[in-house]
């Protein structure tokens, strides 16, 4: 018997009540699954905690769902708009396209036309298995093709085109490298000879069927099971393409090769891949500037404003060249939404309370329960609670995913560790990564995965999940933690997500006392940025209980926050670079990378920054000779002896993993204090790359100054303040013992402080020791 | 080491103080690296327009034509990937031309001859190749069409054209009477009925008087050589018939192997007949249609033959005869069409033009025939084949006897391999794994099992750094069976679809254990290297 796999996401992550929440789901080996409501209380399954804790909350959705196997639908390609048959062509036709392949041998791949895998119908340019640029027709019996004379080489820029003619049957495919100084891998120093021009008379006249429309970048299929899908999706990128209604010859193709358009008579379709960009940035819309607008919509968010064949180098950004950036990047592994049927709707009910929660879905196979939480997080209706946890679903996303312990040979170095598999992990690794990557990954190109979002399974987001390069927890479930210990404290807490904090900016912060971040909030947009710093500069009070938070800048498109976007320039731990010319967000039109880079670096906001990471060990704090003054001194109440934080579910410390440390240099408020700083870390803990200008040896824990977690406390104007704890293990440390620990007690005198209303402890002690009786 | 080191300098490195990595044995010699192209080659067609042509109501090509970068060089260099078309039709023109031109009376006739076999040999090699049915028949389905034709001929007055027609329905006829038997009996059971079938025949013929018993053959019917052509003029005549009867040959086994029954046919090779069948390919079905096609041209042929010599006579169903044929086969090569052809050119010209040679010839013929069995795997043309199997395994020797311990690249795999860089990295990773195997001791291994979680020695942090960053294709990690209670080790696969391996039957209890394990691994596979 097989076993029973059931995969579920949401609809959205963040909803009220009022709100109508969606689930999809899919499942293998069963057609029924048990719905089941639950609040999610602790995540971490760690022996010396509290293990998995969730409460069932009585809902009409409690009961078994009907279920089915549903399929994702990866990959980018272009969908052109055709109702009037405009490309439905008869007579004479050229299809013309400036391409950069980036895997020439993986498979028939679909440049441009309208091709019937399963019907081997229809006619298209694009690329034969063996890696030669190729045009086909098909009749429903027979193909037939014309193949290039040489290979297309990975990384070049070509200009490409296929002209026949089916009255005679004759096609003339052209090949032509574009390669300019900057564009691609190789220069003209290479003694390729790209040049390729057959021409060959096809006995088989393309038939058309009606499916397949006009695609750029796939073909069409048909499968019992799955009905239509698109398969042959292409990799690598596309500059301006088109439609010609004649055979055009040698020289009206070298003319558009050397940047022309394509003379305006005759022309069915010419899509100006550059048209439409905005300085906010670019939609999915790729504009027809021929006769009929026949505009194409890309699926699965193909990469837009990359650099394009003609780019010269001197710009740097879409905005300021935009017919330089034409680029538009495909992957046929892409995958933003699976866009799969719902299986349940959940009304959230008026009286449901803000917190994390879960629909749990549960299916039996006789011996074993397979089991599945599609969690999403619930805001007050109003909020009344003094208490906010901010859910870093932004970094959720970054992370959704990850295969690094699979695919990347650095990680079991970076965790300093043998990562610990878990069978989900290794179910989705054997699916091919079925629900896409994280941005920690790369495409089957070698290309960072710039966009990451919720409309999938996401198996890292889920309770109990471990993930493999650490052994420990790590964003959801290690958050978890924070929200298991408000509830211990029973604290009044409501939570909202960075979703709602990059739409709502400040306001939605503005009701809180006190705002707890996650254990991770490493990736932040500038609404996110803007409103956490309005907030702390009205009086807000903030607990950055976590480490190397505020790092990437990302984006969201205004019209999807399901998608986030982000690229990884050229400092700072990063799994991929961007290429020269392609570091600004294509949703938004800013510049990502680092916040440091933009001039905002974390310890300007929350006094410390990432310095270090290591998953070896974690380690206790000492406190410093500055958490002694009354000022602050409060903070300590109860919490006995220099050392504390020497247990913990994330390496058995409360200092580790990621840390972050104060710098004046970098911005840290000049008078925030250290209150602690973190014991030695190993050498497996070196000092992170964007504070390193020269390479020396000795820049692990054993020998930097700078390798260490900062315990920081600042205050900001109109009463406001900031604690930050510099580590991300110490979320994890508050559950040991039953949440009544040194770590648990001083993040409660915090707490407590910070939602008492009036002023905050210790503001009168202004004074140091000079004037002391 | 360089070839041209003196042998002091060899001294030298052997004598000084113990380095950090020992100095590599010396290896023989290296043989010079690079070879001249003898053959010049065809350079791309770079901008130039490339019109391909195609054979008439086809989608296939004259000539295939590949054009590569030549990896040293990067200059695209085009390159005839089948030369086969070409030496046919050479072959082909001199045989049309030569024979008449040059020859005498008897080598024309023995031309006839040869291109009559070579059309025999063409349509069986279908029965025993492509169709993989091993008939010793297929004289004797000749015969049949020779002996049906010349009676109709004889008795019912069938002038020499209609003979031609209804030649394959004799043999159309004979090949459905012994294919019902291949239905059943297989490989060597079924050869010895063909061969039996085919003495019934003979037997048959010589005592039936209608057939001709008394004059040792049927004949007397019609030919297509007109009677009033002189000598000469009517054997090139005959020539140019047999030349016409060999291309229809060719044609058919070309029409027949490489279209769709052929393919078919080879989707379903001996052995694997099952799996084919699994995949919906009617593979009996096919064998019999192919058997059935090429009894009616071995009929046809039979046709031709009692027109070109007036009748038909028992040798066609002799044992003799039917050896000689398979001469011819085994000679060329099971499976080709050349090897069919120049099987026969050989045979024929040892047997009918070195025919002064006398009874010896005959054991020359058996030589070579027992020498192709003996040397030859596929017969003459699977020389190339063989050739080039010879050639891979004694490079694979020559390297095998030359590589060292340490795994140096040698030239000539270096020149093989795309990333340069591999193979500085391969060199850099053999010293530094003979560095860290003099660090590795009992103690290193306790130091890692006690201390987990806490500071190590810089030693074996040294060591660990090295295990750590390496590629992940085998790379170990850990299984979480059951968290916090059960795990294994397992060993990465580098490839997204492919999950990871469990490497062997040890279970640990906790993480700290597992990471032991496989640290124990890793020194054992650093230790073996």
């Amino acid at each position: 018997m097989a076993n029973i796999r059931i995969f579920a996401y949401t609809d959205r992550l963040s909803v009220r009540p009022g709100d109508t929440l969606t689930v999809m789901a899919s499942a293998d080996a069963t057609d029924t699954v048990h719905a089941e409501l639950v609040r999610l209380i602790h995540g971490d399954e760690h022996p010396d905690g509290p293990g998995c804790i969730e409460q069932s909350i009585a809902s009409p959705i409690n009961r078994d769902w009907p279920v089915h196997k549903q399929y994702v639908q990866k990959g980018n390609f272009l969908r052109v708009a055709d109702p009037e048959d405009k490309l439905t062509v008869t007579g004479p036709v050229t299809l013309h396209a400036f391409i950069l392949p980036t895997l020439p041998e993986a498979g028939r791949q679909m440049l441009l036309g309208r091709w019937s895998v399963d019907g081997i119908s229809g006619f298209g340019l694009g690329i034969n298995p063996s890696g030669h640029l190729e045009f086909w027709v098909g009749d429903g019996n027979a193909t037939d093709a014309v193949a290039a004379e040489l290979k297309l080489i990975a990384r070049i820029w070509y200009f490409v085109a296929a002209s026949f003619d089916p009255a005679t049957g004759s096609v003339t495919l052209y090949q032509e490298p574009v390669i300019g100084r900057y564009n691609s891998l190789l220069s003209k120093i290479v003694p390729y000879d790209h040049r390729s021009h057959v021409s060959e008379t096809l006995r088989v006249r393309p038939v058309l069927s009606a499916e397949s429309g006009f695609l750029i970048g796939a073909a069409t299929e048909r499968n019992p099971a799955r009905g239509m899908f698109f398969s042959q999706c292409y990799s690598g990128k596309i500059d301006r393409c088109g439609v010609h209604g004649t055979k055009l010859d040698r020289a009206a193709l070298d003319a558009i090769r050397d940047g022309g358009r394509p003379e305006a008579a005759k022309v069915l379709a010419y899509w100006d891949t550059a048209a439409g960009y905005t300085d906010r940035g670019i939609g999915d819309a790729v504009l027809d500037t021929g006769p009929f607008q026949l505009h194409a919509e890309g699926f699965n968010r193909p990469v837009r404003g990359q650099t394009g064949w003609n780019w010269t180098g001197r710009n740097d950004c879409f905005r300021l060249a935009p017919g330089e950036f034409g680029g538009i990047e495909f992957h046929a592994d892409a995958l933003i939404d699976c866009r799969w049927e719902p299986t349940l709707t959940l009304a959230i009910p008026p009286d449901l309370k803000s917190g994390v929660y879960a629909v749990k879905l549960t299916a039996e196979d006789g011996s074993r329960t397979a089991e599945e939480y599609a969690p999403f997080f619930v805001r007050a209706a109003t909020p009344k609670a003094p208490v906010c946890l901010l859910v870093p679903t932004a970094s959720y996303l970054a992370y959704a995913n990850m295969q690094a312990a699979f695919d990347a040979a650095l990680q079991q170095a970076i965790t300093a560790s043998t990562p610990i598999l878990q069978d989900i992990d290794i179910e989705v690794y054997k699916s091919n990564v079925e629900f896409g990557l994280s941005t920690y990954d790369l495409h089957d190109d070698g290309a960072g995965v710039c966009y990451s979002s919720y409309r999938r399974p996401i198996v890292n987001m889920r309770p109990k999940y471990r993930i493999p390069g650490i052994g420990a927890t790590w964003q959801f479930p290690a958050d978890l933690s924070i929200v298991g210990w408000l509830e211990a404290m029973k604290y009044d807490y409501e939570v909202i997500t960075d979703e709602d904090l990059h739409r709502e900016g400040v306001a939605a912060l503005k009701p809180y006392r006190a705002v707890i971040t996650g254990t991770h909030n490493e990736y932040n947009s500038e609404p996110m940025m803007d409103a956490t710093e309005d907030y702390l500069a009205g009086g807000g009070r903030l607990l950055y209980l976590g480490a190397n938070g505020y790092y990437w800048c990302v984006g969201f498109r205004d019209d999807d926050p399901s998608v986030m976007e982000v690229r990884k320039l050229e400092a700072g731990s990063r799994a991929w670079q961007a290429r020269p010319g392609e570091h600004y967000l294509a949703s938004t039109g800013e510049r990502s990378g680092l916040w440091r880079h933009r001039g905002r670096p974390p310890q300007k906001l929350v006094g410390v920054g990432f310095t270090s990471e290591g998953m070896d060990h974690s380690v206790p704090y000492r406190r410093m000779p500055d958490s002694y003054h009354r000022s602050v001194s409060w903070i300590f109440a109860g919490v006995e002896g220099e050392v504390f934080g020497a247990s913990g579910l994330a390496e058995g410390g409360a200092a580790g993993i990621e840390i972050d440390r104060y710098e004046l240099a970098l911005g840290t408020p000049p008078h925030a204090r250290i209150l602690a700083s973190s014991e030695p870390f190993t050498d497996n803990y070196p000092l992170v790359q964007e504070e390193i200008y020269f390479m020396t040896p000795g820049l692990g824990g054993t020998q930097h100054p700078w390798v260490r977690a900062d315990l920081v406390y600042f205050t900001t104007p109109q009463g406001g303040a900031v604690f930050s704890t510099g580590s991300i293990a110490w979320g994890s440390a508050l559950p040991i013992g039953d949440f009544n620990n040194p770590v648990s007690r001083l993040t409660k005198n915090v707490l407590d402080g910070f939602i008492r209303p009036g002023k905050l402890p210790g503001t009168d002690y202004s004074l140091g020791d000079e004037y002391a009786v | 080491m360089p070839p041209d080191m003196p042998q002091e300098a060899l001294a030298d490195t052997q004598a000084a103080p113990p380095a950090t990595v020992a100095a590599p044995r010396p290896r023989a010699a290296t043989l010079p690296i690079g070879r001249r192209r003898v053959l010049p080659s065809l350079r791309g067609h770079g901008g130039a327009s490339w019109q391909r042509q195609r054979y008439p109501f086809t989608r296939r090509t004259p000539l295939l034509f590949a054009t590569r970068y030549n990896p040293l060089t990067l200059a695209a260099e085009r390159q005839l990937l089948d030369p086969r078309p070409v030496l046919w039709l050479v072959a082909l023109a001199v045989l049309a031309v030569a024979p008449p031109l040059f020859g005498d009376n008897s080598f024309v006739a023995a031309s006839t001859t040869f291109e009559m076999f070579a059309a025999i040999n063409l349509v069986w090699m279908l029965q025993i190749g492509t169709a993989g049915i091993f008939s010793l028949a297929s004289l004797a389905t000749v015969g049949v069409g020779a002996y049906g034709t010349a009676a109709l001929s004889v008795y019912a007055g069938f002038p020499w054209w209609a003979m031609w027609l209804v030649g394959p329905l004799f043999g159309l006829a004979f090949g459905v009477i012994i294919t019902i038997p291949a239905v059943r009996l297989e490989g060597f059971y079924y050869a010895l009925l063909t061969v039996g079938i085919a003495e019934l025949c003979r037997v048959y013929v010589i005592q039936s008087q209608p057939l001709g018993a008394a004059n040792n053959g049927l004949f007397g019917a019609d030919g297509f050589v007109p009677d009033s052509m002189r000598e000469r003029p009517g054997l090139v005549l005959g020539f140019y018939a047999g030349f016409a009867l060999m291309l229809g040959g060719l044609l058919l086994y070309r029409v027949v192997n490489g279209q769709r029954l052929g393919r078919l046919l080879r989707a379903a090779p001996e052995r694997h007949e099952a799996f084919a069948e699994a995949l919906g390919i009617n593979y009996r079905a096919a064998r019999i249609r192919v058997f059935l096609i090429s009894s009616a041209g071995l009929g046809g042929i039979g046709g031709f033959y009692a027109t070109l010599l007036h009748g038909a006579s028992p040798s066609l169903f002799t044992i003799d005869q039917l050896l000689l044929l398979l001469a011819m086969i085994v000679i060329g090569g099971i499976g080709t069409a050349e090897g069919a052809v120049v099987g026969t050119l050989i045979v024929v010209l040892l047997d009918k033009v070195f025919i002064g040679l006398g009874p010896i010839r005959l054991i020359l013929i058996a030589g070579i025939m027992l020498g192709t069995v003996l040397f030859l795997r596929g017969g003459l043309f699977g020389i190339p084949a063989q050739y080039r199997a010879w050639r891979g395994m004694k490079r694979s020797e020559r390297r095998a006897a030359r590589s060292d311990r340490e795994g140096e690249t040698m030239p000539e795999e270096a020149i093989e391999i795309a990333d340069k860089q591999a193979i500085v990295v391969k060199r850099f990773d053999a010293r530094l794994r003979a560095e860290l195997r003099r660090l590795i001791s009992d103690a290193l291994i306790e130091e890692h099992r006690t201390s987990a979680g806490k500071r190590r020695s810089d030693t074996l942090e040294r060591v660990l750094a090295y295990f750590r960053s390496a590629a992940v294709t085998d790379k170990y990690a850990i299984l979480a069976v059951k968290p916090f209670a059960e795990y294994r080790i397992v060993a990465l696969s580098g490839r997204r679809g492919v999950p990871p391996r469990v490497v062997d039957d040890q279970v640990f209890a906790t993480p700290e254990a597992a990471r032991h394990g496989v640290f124990c691994k890793r020194v054992q596979d650093l230790m073996d290297s």
